[in-house]
This record gives structure tokens, C-alpha cells and sequence, in this order.
């Protein structure tokens, strides 16, 4: 997990580890979330998308965690799965976002809703 | 997260026992069927001897040289502190009554799972280093050497054991096969053998307090996030306080409902009912956690978790402690708190300031389950409660292993649920009360990587809510334990689609006529009442 690839964006090299999270926080813009969206598959960023990435980082910095899920949704006016339609599951949003890489228990929680008791 | 196979093909369970005995019947790893191992720096941060990266799936675990002693070493200091261990170690006559009993022999028929058999794991080692029958006539007494495969087999099977009890209820001896697996996995601790979802929450605890590593203005913010939607449903806003010193009343309540639904929907219901109550009580970013995974690695370590409880009561002043829906932390507080930190006698008798109910079964331990004390506030009529706004859901009740077959909270919940919802069924009856039917993804195991052993684990109790599911059109599976609460969802997905779960007190709220409410037009999870959408389509 601590190998560095690069992706190359608008003639930078973007340092990202071996499971594809970025490695600065402060690299990302919206061509990189591109570029991060194409090595997942998960299409182009949409504006819809986009604001849910805008929200998630900026709560990540205010809040060091990951948001409330029916809270993403609400906060770019969207259904409350909304989520899940434009990303499949929490935790690629969060790589998209362009947060580092999550502690296992996060990875859990964001990819299938599991919370310790 | 490995792809799952699909229901048909996990349901065909081979129930052929292997050919070669038991001994002899090397353990395999099958991927889905156990969890990553544990992070150094999880280790490292809690003290945890050897922290290293290791794959459970790799042929060396990178064990310190002495492994053997070190365990040997903590058996022996086991059998001296824990008459229990010895006991277990000795009576058991193999007489096979808890064999078909435990859920993850029902759903994997590996013969390892039967309780006896997982135990024998540990006791055949036990016989060959602490008996004199087993030092001399070795696997003919049933005794075996201490390898690394027979280390293996332990971690394998320890964490294939949820700790749940049921096995304890058919045994004739009345063994606690929980308190084996507990001695089970502080072995395997002593090694650094954790697995990283239970090592992970552990260190998030002690550090921030509780299991999903929250900061202090993050419970806030989540919890005021609640509010809001408490507002936008009751039209009411809620001013709950934190780490209020004088207070009457510390809350104390698993972290997993601050952030996932539908957990989120209890943590409302909390929030109303209190309100609602004029209840003098304060929340706290400190003791901001009740459940405990420490449990699931050592006692040492569940102890040092479970000191901030008490120490933020006194540090607050307060009266006593109300504890939210939880299973194992139920468990570790009414079992262990008072002994591991206790005597709290600078707490109070909890006394409930609505009622005047003295409780006197928390004489020593001074704390009260949400469950007792809503029950007690309906039996003496102090809410007013509308159980119609509960009309679309058939509900049946979960019992979670700890809190009902533990501790004997069966009756309690059950009398809140019937108040507050008009339809209620029962499960069929070997599958409820003492003889409740795990999760399969308790004490640490719901993880996303084992989902294979969990929904196995999980057949038996998903196999009962399909039965009522499809006789009387069960649509809700509420319960008062947040592992439930986080891991029954995608049980439910997977067995019983449209079967949904949720917490007590999410349908407490939902019934909750509260004093200057606007008209509910939706429940908490902002689904229409039941008679709305036809009165909007009138109007």
C-alpha cells in the first residue's frame, strides 16, 4: 500500500500509492478526479458529482472523517442513495475526493456500512 | 471486498464429516471465510506485543521464537486465575448436546465449529502440557503437541466463534464456550494474532475515545446533523448539552450509531424521548463510547477501554449512567465494569427522575439499559404514544445473543415494542429468547472481507425472519444491539430481501407524540406515515 505510482494530469506527476488513493490532499482538482475517476472506471465527473467530491473534502478537512452518508446527499440537494448511484459505494467517493489512504475500519464502513458496535 | 456466491450456492451445506479424524484433518484458509490480520501500528499504539504486517493467508506469521512458551506460559497463568478455564478444560463428557447448535456449524457444516470440538481445540493441548493422563498417553487421552498448524487451527476457529452462547444452553454442564474462545483469543493476543477490524477500533478508542475514531466537534456535528432532521420531521428543535458537569445523567452509547443508518435513527430516538422527558442528562465526547472491542482481545484490555465510563461520571458529577441499545457492551458493563474499575460509590442508585422507579438491579453497578427505563416509563403511562404511525411495519424482535441470552433482558424490550407498534410477530420459538440465533458477525467479525463466513454464520437467524417474513409479511427486524444494527442489513439483503432493521427506540420516536410536534407527515427515515400519501392524493 505504501508503493508510489504517479498519474500524469495537465503535465504533473501525481503521486498516488498502490491501492490508487492520492497521496497529497493538496493536489487535487478536478482534472485529477478525472483522471482518478478513469483508472476506476467510475466515468467522467459530472457536476453532480463533482459537488459531492467538493463537499466530502471539505468536510474531511473541517472534520477529519467522512461525512454521514444521508448528510452528503442532503448538502448537494440529491436523494439520500445518492451516493451510491454516482459512485457504487461511499469508499470510491472518498478515493475520488482524493483523501488519503483509510484505516481498514473506515474501509469497512464506507464500502459495506459496517460500524463497530 | 471478494465477491460473494450467490444464496443457492451457499445454502447447499455438505454435512459430510472428513475422512480422517479430527486431528489429523490439516486446517485450510478459504478466502471469505476470515478477516485481515491485525496493523502493526495498531499494536504499536496500545502496546499489543509483536506488531508486524502479517497475512493470516501466509505460511509465516513471523512469531517471536519462544511462541511456544509464551503461550504455554499463558495458558498456566489462565488455569491459576480463571477457575472457570479450568473447569472447562476438565468436565466436558463430549456428549455432543451443543454439536448442531451453533450457527456457523449450521452454516458451513465444518465439523470444527461444533462447540465441543472448537473446544477441544485448545483442551487437547491443555492435556498433553497439563494432565498427566494426557502427558502419558498422549493422543489416546485425547492429547496433542502445541504446532503451528494447531496454532492456525486456533486463530481459524477463534475467529469462526462470536462468543454468542448458544451452545451454553443445551450443554448438560452448562461449559461457556464464550469464555473459551475469550481465553482462546487473549492467546493468540499474546502473540500479536489480532485481526485488524477488532485491532483497528481498539486503538481508535483509546485514543479518541471511542471505536470509529470520532473527534469531540465531530460527534457534535453529526449528532446536530440529527437534529436537523429530528426538526424537519417534528418541527421541533433539540438543544441536547455536552460534558455538562452536574447534570443528573451521563448517556453513554455505542459510536456505530453516530454515524451509520440505520443506527442513526435510534440516536434520534434517543434525542426525542429525552426531550420530550425534560431529562437533565449530558452527553459526552469523552466516555463517548459503551461498546467495547477490547473485549474481543483481552480482558487487560477491555478494562483499560471501559475506565473512562466511570471516570467521566465522577469528573462530571453526575448521578448515575443511562446506556443506550447495545449488546456485548451491555455485557461488559453489567459483568465486568464494576469489578475491573469499579466500586462507583460516588454514583447514586439510579433513580428515574420521570417515574421515581429505584432501579435496584444497578444497586452496585449504578448504570440502567435504555431498554429498562423506557419500559418502566410506559408502564407507569409517562409518554403518550401513537403506535399507528407504526402501521406499515410487521415487526419481529431479534434477541441479541448478550443482552438476551447474557443477561436475561427479554421481557423488557419486548413490552416497549408491543406499546409502540400494532403489528408484532414472533420467530419461531427455538429460534428467540435464550435460545436467540447470533447475527453471525458478532465479537468483531463484521468486517467487510468475511462476508462469506458471516452470511453462513447468519443463515440460521435469517432463515427464522424468512419464515416470518413469508407467513405474516414480517418487513422490519428491530433489536436493541448496534452490531445488529450494522451487520442484519446485508444479512437481510442477502436471505430476506425487504426485511429491514431497525432499533427500539427508532420506533419508540416514531410512536413518540411529542408536546408541540407539528403533524407527522413521515417517519424518522423520512418515509410517509401510514394514511398520508392517500390524504394527498385526496386533497
Amino acid at each position: 500500500m505504501t508503493v508510489l505510482d504517479y498519474i500524469e494530469v495537465q503535465n504533473r506527476k501525481i503521486a498516488i500509492d498502490g491501492d490508487g488513493y492520492l497521496v497529497n490532499y493538496d493536489d487535487w482538482n478536478e482534472s485529477v478526479a478525472n483522471a482518478l475517476a478513469e483508472r476506476e472506471n467510475n466515468g467522467k465527473i459530472t457536476d453532480e458529482k463533482l459537488a459531492i467530491l467538493k463537499f466530502i473534502r471539505w468536510y474531511y478537512k473541517e472534520y477529519n472523517f467522512f461525512p454521514m452518508l444521508s448528510a452528503v446527499c442532503k448538502n448537494v440537494h440529491k436523494p439520500k442513495t445518492c451516493l451510491q448511484e454516482e459512485f457504487y459505494n461511499p469508499l470510491l467517493a472518498w478515493k475520488l475526493a482524493g483523501l488519503p489512504h483509510p484505516e481498514e475500519p473506515l474501509i469497512s464502513l464506507l464500502e459495506a456500512g459496517q460500524s463497530p458496535g | 471486498m471478494a465477491k460473494l456466491p450467490k444464496p443457492e450456492e451457499l445454502s447447499k451445506i455438505d454435512y459430510t464429516p472428513p475422512k480422517t479424524s479430527w486431528m489429523d484433518t490439516p486446517v485450510v484458509f478459504k478466502e471469505g471465510m476470515f478477516c485481515h490480520g491485525s496493523k502493526p501500528k495498531s499494536l504499536e499504539l496500545v502496546g499489543f506485543p509483536n506488531p508486524r504486517d502479517w497475512r493470516p493467508a501466509d505460511a509465516d506469521w513471523k512469531l517471536p521464537e519462544n511462541w511456544k512458551q509464551i503461550l504455554l506460559e499463558g495458558i498456566a497463568e489462565r488455569l491459576e486465575k480463571y477457575r472457570s478455564f479450568r473447569l472447562f478444560m476438565d468436565i466436558c463428557v463430549r456428549c455432543g448436546a451443543c454439536a448442531d447448535k451453533c450457527h456457523f456449524f449450521i452454516g458451513t457444516g465444518d465439523p470444527k465449529n461444533m462447540p465441543v470440538l472448537r473446544a477441544e481445540l485448545i483442551r487437547s493441548v491443555y492435556r498433553k502440557e497439563f494432565t498427566l493422563a494426557g502427558k502419558i498417553f498422549g493422543k489416546m487421552a485425547g492429547a496433542r503437541e502445541l504446532t503451528i498448524d494447531v496454532l492456525k487451527e486456533w486463530w481459524y476457529y477463534f475467529f469462526q466463534c462470536t462468543e454468542c452462547r448458544r451452545c451454553s444452553v443445551f450443554c448438560p454442564y452448562g461449559i461457556d464456550q464464550a469464555e473459551i474462545t475469550i481465553i482462546g483469543r487473549e492467546l493468540l493476543n499474546l502473540l500479536g494474532l489480532n485481526i485488524e477490524w477488532i485491532a483497528g477500533p481498539v486503538s481508535n478508542c483509546y485514543m479518541k475515545g471511542n471505536h470509529l475514531g470520532l473527534e469531540p466537534h465531530t460527534i457534535v456535528g453529526n449528532l446536530e446533523y440529527m437534529l436537523d432532521d429530528i426538526e424537519t420531521v417534528t418541527g421541533k428543535r433539540i438543544k441536547p448539552t455536552f460534558n455538562r458537569k452536574g447534570a443528573e445523567i451521563l448517556f453513554v452509547t455505542p459510536s456505530g450509531d453516530l454515524f451509520a443508518d440505520p443506527g442513526t435513527y435510534t440516536c434520534m430516538g434517543y434525542l426525542m424521548l429525552f426531550e420530550e422527558l425534560g431529562l437533565d442528562y449530558t452527553w459526552s465526547t469523552y466516555a463517548s463510547e459503551g461498546g467495547n472491542f477490547g473485549f474481543f482481545t483481552s480482558n487487560e484490555m477491555a478494562k483499560r477501554l471501559n475506565s473512562k465510563i466511570y471516570a467521566e461520571a465522577k469528573r462530571l458529577g453526575v448521578k448515575w449512567i443511562l446506556g443506550g441499545e447495545c449488546g456485548h457492551m451491555w455485557r461488559v458493563l453489567s459483568q465486568y465494569m464494576d469489578t475491573w474499575n469499579g466500586p462507583a460509590d460516588f454514583l447514586e442508585v439510579p433513580k428515574s427522575p420521570i417515574t421515581g422507579t429505584v432501579f435496584e438491579n444497578a444497586k452496585s453497578m449504578k448504570m440502567v439499559h435504555v431498554a429498562e427505563f423506557t419500559a418502566d416509563l410506559i408502564k407507569n403511562n409517562k409518554l403518550k404514544l401513537d403506535p399507528k404511525r407504526n402501521d406499515h411495519l410487521k415487526v419481529t424482535w431479534h434477541d441479541s445473543c448478550n443482552v438476551a441470552r447474557g443477561m436475561g433482558m427479554l421481557e423488557e424490550p419486548r413490552y416497549v415494542l408491543k406499546n409502540v407498534v400494532n403489528n408484532f410477530v414472533e420467530m419461531p420459538e427455538d429460534t428467540i429468547r435464550e435460545k436467540t440465533f447470533c447475527c453471525g458477525s458478532g465479537t468483531g467479525l463484521n468486517a467487510s472481507e468475511d462476508m462469506d463466513l458471516r452470511m453462513k454464520g447468519g443463515f440460521p437467524r435469517a432463515n427464522a425472519v424468512k419464515f416470518v417474513h413469508e407467513h405474516y409479511g414480517v418487513n422490519m427486524l428491530a433489536n436493541v444491539c448496534a452490531i445488529d444494527r450494522a451487520t442484519l442489513p446485508p444479512l437481510m439483503d442477502y436471505w430476506v430481501p425487504g426485511v429491514k432493521v431497525a432499533g427500539l427506540h427508532e420506533l419508540v420516536a416514531n410512536a413518540l407524540v411529542m408536546t408541540g410536534e407539528k403533524e407527522r407527515t413521515t417517519d424518522l427515515r423520512g418515509e410517509p406515515l401510514p394514511g398520508i400519501e392517500q390524504k394527498e392524493e385526496k386533497a
